[in-house]
């Protein structure tokens, strides 16, 4: 047995508790169970209590927030493993220090993304078995549910834990009461060279596989739009790549704001230098700018196209009903790229600013989700049955809170069973002191 | 089905008539019509333009239905599976004609709103309790060779649901309900692919349309007389749709 002298703490504050840690986990629980409750309300009610109504007689939109929300999780999830994936591929040894976190924040994604998807469903039990009972590859919801839920999910998963096990290991010879966990997750790794080496082959492989998956995922989220020629604005050879570069742009902001606050509170301004910061906020100028000019592609294209009711949705969209959100969110993607241009041509990375661009491009990253799934049903009735309308109830918002608060749970909780920054260097020397 | 536009007059009585037989709840118009005008004042025009599914032979509903729910029979008639239907609704944005149906409430309560409160003690005496008042016994039966639960309505909460050109009926032998009641017989149903049958007959050496045709949906339901509706139609007099009195 161990004595007490003997124990020492776990770095990265894992199995510490402080009090910061739990005011932030008690108001990520507080969240959720709004969420909990809002969604409570939905299925003791039916789904009567969401603003959604139906399309048509009713003129209402039949997807909502909810729908966007899903296109917006799984979006923030390309980042996480796209950075961990080229950090690997490229030997990006300066990154290291956010490739846990990303791969942590694709899984937390994806879950909240199923789980957006099942609060949408009419029969969320039914859903969850027939999906897969009766899956129809033809369906663009095949892409969605199979191939993003499923199969994304379980690659990042195994991803996450194979890159993490020699952590694992590394914690698994110290006591501590997260020990016999460590061990499990080790899994008889023990961290010689020949282990090691086919580790680093057998990641280097996923990750190599996991890039095209994720291009196939994102792209299967917009055909589920861009291939519906019943309603203007939806379909389009732009859908695809827009959704996979605007998932970047939302999931690299994401990564640069979790980042921030793991270096702030786990004093880590070593391990996630500037250089990464740097690193990241490049990448998010590269996809930002990319996108934007799908923005003005997609404008112009839909200010000159043709047919009376694309044009009713076009001016919906930049001088109506939705002008203020579209408008808004073309700001929150353009301010956040001035922003991150004048760094790059400066070269001075600021943690601050960056955090900002993180948080307004994920802003405008839910708005045009929202726009992309809410304008073509309410104005876009190809048959003449008015103009409609959608506002999100409050039992949406809850759940909506909800969903957002079970993620910050979830990495909270992860932050304290395992090291979300991975223990590469302080890990060799241990490693080499145990041996010796 | 053929629908002629000529005769059409607007009554809604296919409207009724397909309430009372599929026992849809309010705000559900599987068969809808559509009083329309059309031009400016006072050079303007008013027509009528019935809509039901147009069970089309290359039905996006049926392509991008996750569960194989919505499908379309040899017959002709798209339906959806009851049992299979899981509630996403994509089939519902696919549609390019606005006849799917989502059950927003549980079945208790989809008939009791808006105007009646089926748990008024007085009502309760004349219903029976009875939910909705009348229930039609042939809803319940299952149809096809494969036997799945495809007619009526408000069966279950959240699964989608639209116009079945009355399975139940057509599977006897019937015509669907809303052909059967239309005052002027301004409706004929029948195969398509039958040269002599009542509606092929009908169709012969008239002009016809098909709603939407440039969406490459190929509907079954094909109109003649009339014209299609212009981008400047607008609805001038609108049954009870929900909009507005949603939480009632």
């Amino acid at each position: 047995m161990p004595t007490r002298d003997m124990r020492q703490p776990l770095p990265m504050g894992v199995g510490s508790l402080t009090r910061g840690w739990a005011a932030v986990l008690a108001l990520g629980v507080v969240g959720t169970v709004v969420g909990i409750v809002g969604y409570a309300v939905e299925r003791t009610q039916g789904m009567v209590a969401t603003g959604m109504r139906d399309l048509g007689t009713m003129q209402g939109a039949t997807w909502g927030i909810y729908i966007a929300l899903v296109v917006y999780f799984v979006g923030v999830s390309f980042a996480g493993i796209t950075v961990a994936a080229l950090i690997r591929l490229f030997r990006l040894d300066k990154l290291r220090g956010v490739a846990r976190m990303a791969e942590v924040l694709t899984v937390v994604a994806l879950i909240l993304g199923a789980l957006a998807i099942i609060v949408d469903l009419g029969q969320p039990v039914r859903g969850v078995i027939n999906l897969f009972r009766y899956a129809r590859p033809q369906s663009p919801f095949f892409g969605t549910f199979s191939l993003v839920i499923s199969g994304y999910l379980f690659a990042s998963l195994v991803y996450l834990y194979l890159t993490a096990r020699r952590d694992a290991a590394v914690l698994a010879r110290r006591p501590s009461r997260l020990q016999g966990f460590f061990r499990l997750w080790a899994a008889g790794y023990e961290d010689t060279p020949e282990q090691r080496a086919r580790d680093r082959r057998v990641t280097f492989w996923l990750a190599l596989a996991i890039l095209p998956l994720l291009v196939i995922a994102h792209s299967s989220l917009g055909f589920v739009f861009g291939l519906q020629v019943g309603r203007p604005g939806w379909f389009g050879t732009l859908q695809a790549p827009a959704f996979v570069v605007l998932a970047g742009v939302s999931g690299v902001g994401h990564i640069i704001v979790l980042a921030a606050i793991v270096r702030k509170a786990l004093g880590l301004e070593r391990r996630i230098g500037r250089d990464a910061f740097g690193w990241l906020g490049l990448f998010l100028l590269g996809l930002l700018a990319t996108y934007l000019y799908f923005v003005v592609v997609e404008v112009l294209t839909i200010i000159y196209q043709p047919g009376v009711i694309e044009q009713r949705l076009s001016e919906a969209l930049l001088s109506g009903t939705y002008a203020w959100l579209f408008w808004g969110s073309v700001a929150t993607l353009v301010v956040p790229f001035l922003i991150l241009a004048w760094m790059a041509l400066t070269r001075t990375w600021r943690v601050g600013w960056l955090v900002t661009s993180g948080i307004l491009v994920n802003l405008g990253a839910i708005g045009k989700r929202y726009l992309i799934v809410v304008p073509s049903q309410t104005h876009g009735q190809l048959l003449p049955y008015g103009v409609g309308s959608y506002t999100p109830s409050l039992v949406e918002l809850a759940v909506t809170v909800g969903l957002f608060s079970l993620g910050a749970v979830l990495i909270t909780l992860f932050m304290k069973v395992f090291p979300i920054v991975d223990l590469e260097t302080e890990a060799s020397t241990e490693l080499e002191e145990v041996s010796a | 089905m053929a629908i002629d536009l000529d005769r059409c007059q607007g009554c809604r009585a296919c409207v009724e008539a397909c309430k009372i037989e599929n026992n849809t709840p309010s705000a559900v118009f599987w068969m809808y019509v559509f009083r329309l005008e059309e031009g400016t004042y006072p050079d303007t025009s008013i027509s009528f333009l019935p809509r039901p599914c147009q069970h089309c032979h290359n039905p996006p509903c049926v392509k991008v239905c996750p569960t194989g729910a919505r499908f379309h029979r040899d017959d002709g008639i798209v339906l959806t599976d009851f049992d299979r239907c899981i509630g996403c609704r994509y089939c519902e944005v696919a549609c390019p004609y606005g006849v799917n149906f989502f059950n927003w409430r549980k079945p208790e309560q989809a008939f009791a709103d808006y105007q009646l409160k089926m748990d008024d003690p007085d009502l309760a005496a004349v219903t029976g309790g009875l939910i909705p008042p009348y229930r039609n016994p042939d809803l319940d039966e299952l149809q096809g060779d494969e036997q799945r639960r495809t007619a009526g309505s408000a069966h279950y909460k959240g699964v989608v649901e639209k116009c079945t050109f009355c399975v139940q009926r057509v599977e006897k032998g019937l015509d669907p309900a809303c052909v059967v009641t239309c005052p002027v017989e301004a409706l004929v149903f029948g195969d398509l692919e039958d040269p002599n049958s009542p509606v092929s007959t009908y169709l012969r050496g008239r002009d016809q349309f098909k709603l939407l045709e440039e969406l490459g949906t190929d509907p079954s339901v094909i109109y003649v007389g009339g014209t299609p509706p212009t981008p400047d139609a607008r609805e001038i007099e609108r049954p009870m749709t929900g909009v507005g009195n949603a939480n009632a």
